[in-house]
């Protein structure tokens, strides 16, 4: 079963993507299409400004106005089935600092329908798998940056999720917090959860992933299997290019 | 589910509000502050002058003539005179640079026959409304005394009758303060509230909401109900002030007239009105830098026009036209209309209506401007 179908997207921020006449580089996306089967580890790999976080953030429905279809375990409409079927950890830690964690757990876990049991279950699952049980009545401003982002990957396993969308998840944190989330990452997808991994680290997404699509310029420049590439760094700048990339 | 769901997101939102510790001061002990001290100031600004604040009188008479005696008589005993002593070795000049009198009254010998007049010096700084009533009222008691009349004003009054309006009273310094600093207040609910919202809306904490399955709407109902009743809040509050409290620390009295219960709706349309100046000020700022300067100006620009720190009574006709772009002049007018002038409800509906449009219109045009996802 496939738990993500992606299908001839095309989604430009500045201009409805209906009308004719639109500028090359406007497009954030251009007839984008792919497919995540349910229980893989996906890696999205491109440079920056390729489309990556659109393309999240349209998987998770805060994007409208597109041409194109999303299907996610085979519902095109996002009800309530669909964004309970969704886990999100975008980029930007998206946690709110005056509470604590256990505080923020609880209003995104309301949010996502669970009971009171569930909730308080749940939120002492993922704190001991993210380390952070310990810190669960501290407020999150003084917390870490890698205490940060396991927070952040917390909130988005509270509601047990059958698809993960992950945006950079391991950016800007030290190598202990690193191997933490990797392993946590390993240990849920052995779970049947499928993962959709959004990064600029290969060695990561080469580690974890089995398979890879690689987007630049709003479109899909490779699509297959991570144990095809041997050298996924080569690949991808043999793929993207040299250049550098710096977003206007 | 959906209620669940909203008594959470307000909560959130309460808890995220009483941890920051610049917000509870802002809008509760700022207008706490200006209501204490500005009342106080204002006092006598706002009051009736001479009945609030004695004319300290040197009284000097040179005479034992009966007519000299008994204008001495009548001087001494007008309750709008303070008779002083002169102290000793202070002339005139040194008695006024020290303040110790606003005047000094001369009653020469010779008054009776005629021959010499009353002689009345002022402070050279004293206000000139205190110099006229006090020299009209010098020379209606002299008038009585030379004329041999009991009371001029009485006899005056079968010629002169003062025709007072109800519906123009002018405030008394709390009754200025109370209403108009309470919001002022309210509409500074605009930078916490403008500030969340962009703070949200930068660290993706707002976009992460709206990815779960809820209605963006009640996203949105979630953060402005606790700020709505925030606002309820600092209303009850500087009313419950400016009643128990103001009378007890600066001997000032306030009450709310004979329809109180006419500030219930003026309260809320005036809370909608602040809530919705505040998500205005959210959609049209891009930083929190900016939505702090743009809210606080607008604010303080609003009291200005509006009549919250001089009374839109005093105000030349101009002014008095532009105040009405203020919807804080509304909420102001509404709130005096009620303890001042015991309005009617139907006399406030107007004010209540043209503060439900501001706040619809603020709404509408946030709608419009912004997209929160």
């Amino acid at each position: 079963m496939k738990a993500l179908e992606i299908s001839g997207i095309t989604y430009s921020y500045n201009q409805p993507v209906d009308r004719s006449g639109i500028a090359e580089n406007e497009y954030s996306l251009r007839d984008f299409s792919m497919s995540v089967q349910s229980g893989q580890f996906h890696a999205l790999l491109g440079p920056n400004g390729a489309g990556k976080t659109t393309l999240m953030r349209l998987i998770t429905g805060q994007l409208r106005g597109y041409i194109g279809d999303v299907f996610i375990y085979e519902h095109k409409k996002w009800g309530k089935e669909v964004l309970s079927s969704i886990g999100y950890a975008p980029q930007p830690i998206s946690v709110f600092p005056s509470l604590t964690a256990m505080e923020n757990l609880r209003i995104f876990g309301v949010m996502a329908g669970l009971s009171k049991d569930s909730l308080n279950r749940q939120s002492k699952e993922v704190l001991e798998e993210t380390g952070l049980l310990s810190h669960a009545q501290k407020r999150v401003s003084t917390y870490s940056g890698g205490m940060l982002r396991r927070l952040n990957l917390a909130v988005a396993l509270l509601h047990s999720p059958q698809l993960l969308l992950l945006d950079e998840p391991t950016v800007g944190v030290d190598p202990q917090s690193r191997n933490h989330i990797y392993e946590t990452l390993k240990k849920i997808n052995t779970f049947g959860i499928t993962i959709v991994l959004c990064t600029h680290i290969m060695d990561e997404a080469q580690r974890l992933c089995t398979r890879v699509t690689m987007v630049d310029k709003g479109s899909v420049i490779f699509s297959g299997d991570m144990k095809e590439i041997d050298n996924l760094e080569k690949f991808f700048l043999e793929k993207t290019g040299r250049g550098l990339r710096d977003e206007n | 589910m959906i209620f669940k769901k909203l008594k959470e997101l307000i909560r959130k939102e309460l808890l995220v509000l009483l941890r920051d510790r610049q917000t509870i001061p802002l809008l509760f002990l700022m207008p706490i502050a200006l209501i204490f001290f500005l009342s106080l100031a204002l006092k006598g600004v706002y009051s009736d002058k001479l009945t609030v604040h004695q004319i300290s009188l040197i009284l000097e008479n040179s005479s034992r003539a009966p007519k000299a005696l008994k204008l001495e008589e009548k001087i001494v005993n007008n309750k709008l005179i303070q008779r002083v002593e002169r102290p000793e070795g202070y002339d005139n000049d040194k008695l006024f640079e020290y303040g110790k009198a606003h005047a000094v009254v001369y009653i020469p010998e010779g008054f009776d026959e005629g021959t010499k007049p009353v002689e009345i010096e002022f402070d050279p700084v004293l206000d000139a409304g205190y110099k006229v009533a006090l020299r009209s009222l010098i020379t209606g008691l002299t008038a009585e005394v030379v004329m041999g009349i009991d009371d001029i004003e009485t006899m005056a009054s079968n010629f002169i009758v003062e025709k007072k309006r109800k519906n123009i009273r002018f405030p008394s310094a709390l009754q200025q303060s109370v209403p108009g600093w309470t919001i002022f207040a309210m509409f500074f609910i605009a930078i916490p509230m403008s500030i969340a919202f962009l703070r949200e809306k930068n660290d993706g904490t707002l976009q992460r909401l709206f990815t779960y399955p809820v209605s963006p709407n009640l996203i949105i109902l979630g953060k402005l109900i606790p700020y709505y009743l925030i606002n309820l809040t600092q209303f009850v509050l500087m009313l419950a002030v400016g009643v128990y409290v103001m009378p007890l620390v600066a001997g000032l009295s306030f009450n709310l007239g004979e329809h109180p219960w006419h500030l219930v709706p003026v309260a809320m349309v005036t809370a909608a009105a602040a809530t919705g100046f505040g998500v205005l000020i959210a959609a049209l700022a891009r930083s929190p830098e900016q939505t702090s300067t743009l809210a606080a100006t607008s604010a303080l620009l609003m009291a200005v026009f509006g009549g919250l720190m001089l009374p839109v009574v005093v105000m030349p006709l101009v002014m008095k036209k532009l105040a009405m772009i203020s919807p804080m002049y509304w909420a102001h007018q509404a709130c005096l209309d009620v303890i001042l002038r015991d309005a009617s409800f139907s006399f406030i509906l107007p004010k209540i209506i043209i503060l439900t449009l501001f706040a619809l219109g603020c709404f509408y045009i946030a709608g419009r401007k912004v997209k929160w996802m």
